[in-house]
């Protein structure tokens, strides 16, 4: 009889463990980080409305990309949606791992997301970008803006910072003031994504882009490039030493313990900011649009969208988890648990835009409605690696900017085999 | 006749019956088995597939055939500029930290040895470092070498000496990570020494010692020829794991700045998943296996003819 039992148990847990998330009714891959927990928060309210079964599993940032791309490409079915940040959708759609919303949106008798979504938001849902069939909805507003210390900017004469000059005048006070223990700029210098993330709206204000408008030339060693090159270069000048290995950890603990004035930052930072037992910056920082070069400055987007994975077994019940999740009032629940929101009622809704926590909403909006894309392209991941090695070698000064971009453009013209 | 899955009857199933002597006359075999498809299974499948893969373009998308590119992904290796940084920057890192560890691991052992033999708790806290998970060992180092808020910063600013980004100055990055594997791996080089050292006979140091050796002579003319398959041993397996290295380097600096740190397995965990290119990591890791062969091999046959 023991025996039995033992056996009868030993099986039950195997086939358990085989199946991994089996029980669930939708599998949900999510990052790490606020973006995951808010997701999985609405997960859990979802199976209690509804009584559906949703399993999120969570994975640090780039293992939501490899896990996705392994699921994807062995068409294993373990994920039902993934939460992509939004460059890698040409990678997921035009491998064929997400699956086109068209007809789910046709037989629920809707045209497709509905206007309240912004409409940068909705674009990079749609590949092509902006042209293409919708193959995710956005969930996460992200879109960095510029951040700063107002009063600090102040001393060292500067209002506002509307221009990279002006960001460059305050910082070199602050740092030449600041005896190598207070700063007026950092940024993250880290080989790779972000170095890159955060030199892009720099190349951006400058008139600079990575592509021609219709991708037949790789225009990243350009004058206009070699202006944003040269600012970014002036704004090591001002920053930390180590600036070179700086990820999103360390520019926000420097903002937040007030040893650095000013960064370029994603907004779901607005929270470890704005609360007192992570920050001794409360109420102090401020927060405004990427500032102007020679051309207007532009943010650069960075949502989390919700995308059905092809080789899913339950496409409908993803379909419909994903638009009860992208609701008004969804998105509501999401910004309240620290999400910005991708939907015009939310950033405008008086309940939330009387708190002071949400003073950020309508420069938030205003940078995605003027944020850029990354360059969409399948094979992102490789270029931004290859573009993040210059970009580092020239902030740690192994080579020189004009170099680093001569050797950028020679590498992603060779990976997107564009001459 | 009721038959089995296996086509035994009934009568054989019986204990005592056929399937005791079949079993009995199979021993070897049934023994064997588990070993033999857990190694097939673990090891020589994923080896023939990698062989498999290496010859193959292999697209991210499922419904696109690989294509046979022959010897193609290794001739890519060599025009491949971040693969020679890559195996740059893994060369050096093993010569230096190994040879660091060899030399630290074998005068502690010698230390502990010959003059501190009773103090068990400090050879305990030595091997500490390398009980613990690496990727413990470089989330505390990241925590070290923190240019603003690190502890040795910290020091050095007390010490009124000018702050330094460890991780992040080009010039030091690659040095901050062989502290770290030193301070992790010097244990293991140690353990093995003082065990090598327990275990010398003790005759011919005395008759050394009535002929007037030295102890700089006794140490160079007996210990080290003692302990020579047991250094064997512990460069071999210090060099084939560094060759490995790959979870400081992904905490500490992921293989910047400046391309500075970026060694092998980092960049073949890069080319596979990031780049999504399976084809071409997995010739990268056939040339990886490749070197560590030869170079185990070498360096057996070196110590076996100096015996």
């Amino acid at each position: 009889m023991l025996r039995k039992l033992f056996f009868t148990l030993a099986v039950a847990t195997s086939v358990l463990a085989l199946n991994g998330a089996a029980w669930a009714d939708i599998t949900i891959l999510v990052p790490s980080g606020s973006e995951g927990d808010g997701l999985r928060a609405a997960a859990a309210d979802y199976a209690k409305l509804k009584g559906t079964k949703v399993e999120a599993v969570q994975a640090p940032y780039a293992n939501v990309f490899e896990q996705g791309a392994n699921a994807g490409s062995t068409k294993s079915g373990v994920f039902d949606i993934i939460l992509m940040d939004d460059p890698w959708i040409p990678f997921f759609a035009e491998n064929g791992h997400l699956e086109d919303l068209t007809p789910f949106f046709k037989s629920a008798g809707m045209e497709g997301p509905d206007s309240d979504f912004l409409s940068k938001s909705l674009a990079i849902c749609r590949n092509p970008y902006n042209a293409g069939p919708y193959v995710c909805l956005p969930y996460v507003g992200n879109a960095q803006m510029f951040f700063y210390d107002a009063a600090k900017f102040k001393e060292a004469g500067v209002d506002v910072p509307k221009t990279w000059d002006d960001v460059l005048k305050a910082g070199k006070t602050l740092t030449d003031g600041g005896g190598g223990r207070y700063f007026g700029y950092v940024f993250r210098g880290g080989q790779g994504n972000p170095v890159v993330a955060d030199f892009m709206p720099i190349f951006w204000s400058y008139g600079a882009d990575m592509f021609n408008a219709d991708r037949t030339k790789v225009t990243i060693d350009t004058p206009e490039g070699a202006a944003a090159m040269k600012t970014f270069m002036a704004l090591r000048d001002i920053s930390p030493k180590g600036v070179e290995s700086y990820n999103a950890n360390e520019v926000g603990t420097a903002l937040a313990a007030g040893t650095a004035a000013s960064s370029i930052n994603w907004p779901n930072w607005v929270a470890t900011f704005e609360d007192p037992s992570q920050s001794k910056m409360v109420g102090k920082i401020s927060y405004s649009p990427i500032p102007a070069g020679t051309k207007p400055g532009s943010s650069e987007i960075g949502h989390w969208t919700m995308g059905i994975m092809s080789a899913s077994k339950n496409k409908q019940e993803a379909f419909d988890f994903m638009v009860w999740a992208t609701s008004p009032e969804q998105i509501k629940i999401s910004a309240e648990r620290g999400n910005p929101p991708v939907r015009a009622s939310v950033f405008t809704d008086p309940e939330l835009t009387k708190q002071e926590k949400f003073r950020h909403y309508p420069v938030l909006m205003e940078a995605i409605q003027a944020s850029t894309p990354r360059p969409r392209h399948p094979k992102w991941p490789e270029i931004e690696n290859a573009f993040g090695i210059e970009l580092s070698k020239a902030v740690a000064g192994t080579v020189t900017p004009e170099e680093a971009l001569k050797n950028a453009q020679d590498a992603v013209s060779r990976i997107t085999n564009i001459y | 006749m009721v038959g089995s899955a296996s086509g035994m009857s009934t009568a054989q199933l019986r204990p005592g019956g056929g399937l005791e002597r079949w079993a009995e006359r199979h021993l070897r075999v049934l023994m064997l088995a588990p070993t033999v498809i857990i190694l097939l299974g673990l090891t020589i499948f994923p080896s023939i597939y990698m062989f498999y893969a290496a010859v193959h373009k292999i697209s991210p998308n499922p419904d696109v055939p690989w294509d046979f590119v022959g010897p193609g992904n290794f001739v890519r290796l060599l025009s491949d500029q971040q693969f020679h940084v890559a195996l740059l920057n893994t060369t050096v890192f093993t010569v230096l930290a190994v040879t660091v560890e060899f030399l630290l691991g074998l005068g502690l052992a010698l230390l502990l040895d010959k003059y501190i033999r009773r103090l068990t708790f400090l050879k305990t806290m030595l091997m500490i470092p390398m009980m613990l998970p690496p990727i413990a060992v470089a989330i505390t180092w990241k925590l070290i070498y923190e240019p603003q808020f690190g502890v040795l910063n910290e020091i050095m600013y007390r010490l009124g000496l000018p702050l330094q980004a460890w991780a992040g100055d080009v010039d030091l990055a690659m040095f901050s990570i062989i502290v770290a594997d030193v301070w992790q791996w010097t244990p293991f080089i140690f353990l093995l020494m003082l065990a090598g050292l327990a275990s010398l006979p003790v005759e011919p140091y005395e008759a050394a010692a009535l002929d007037g050796a030295s102890s700089w002579r006794q140490f160079w003319d007996l210990t080290l020829p003692f302990l020579k398959p047991v250094i064997a041993i512990a460069l071999l397996l210090r060099v084939m794991d560094a060759l490995r290295l790959f979870d400081l380097v992904f905490i500490l600096t992921g293989g910047g700045p400046a391309d500075r740190t970026k060694v092998l397995s980092l960049y073949i965990y890069q080319v596979a998943y990031r780049f999504a290119d399976p084809g071409y990591a997995a010739a990268i890791s056939l040339f990886v296996l490749f070197v560590t062969i030869i170079l185990s091999t070498w360096f057996m046959n070196r110590m076996r003819l100096a015996d």
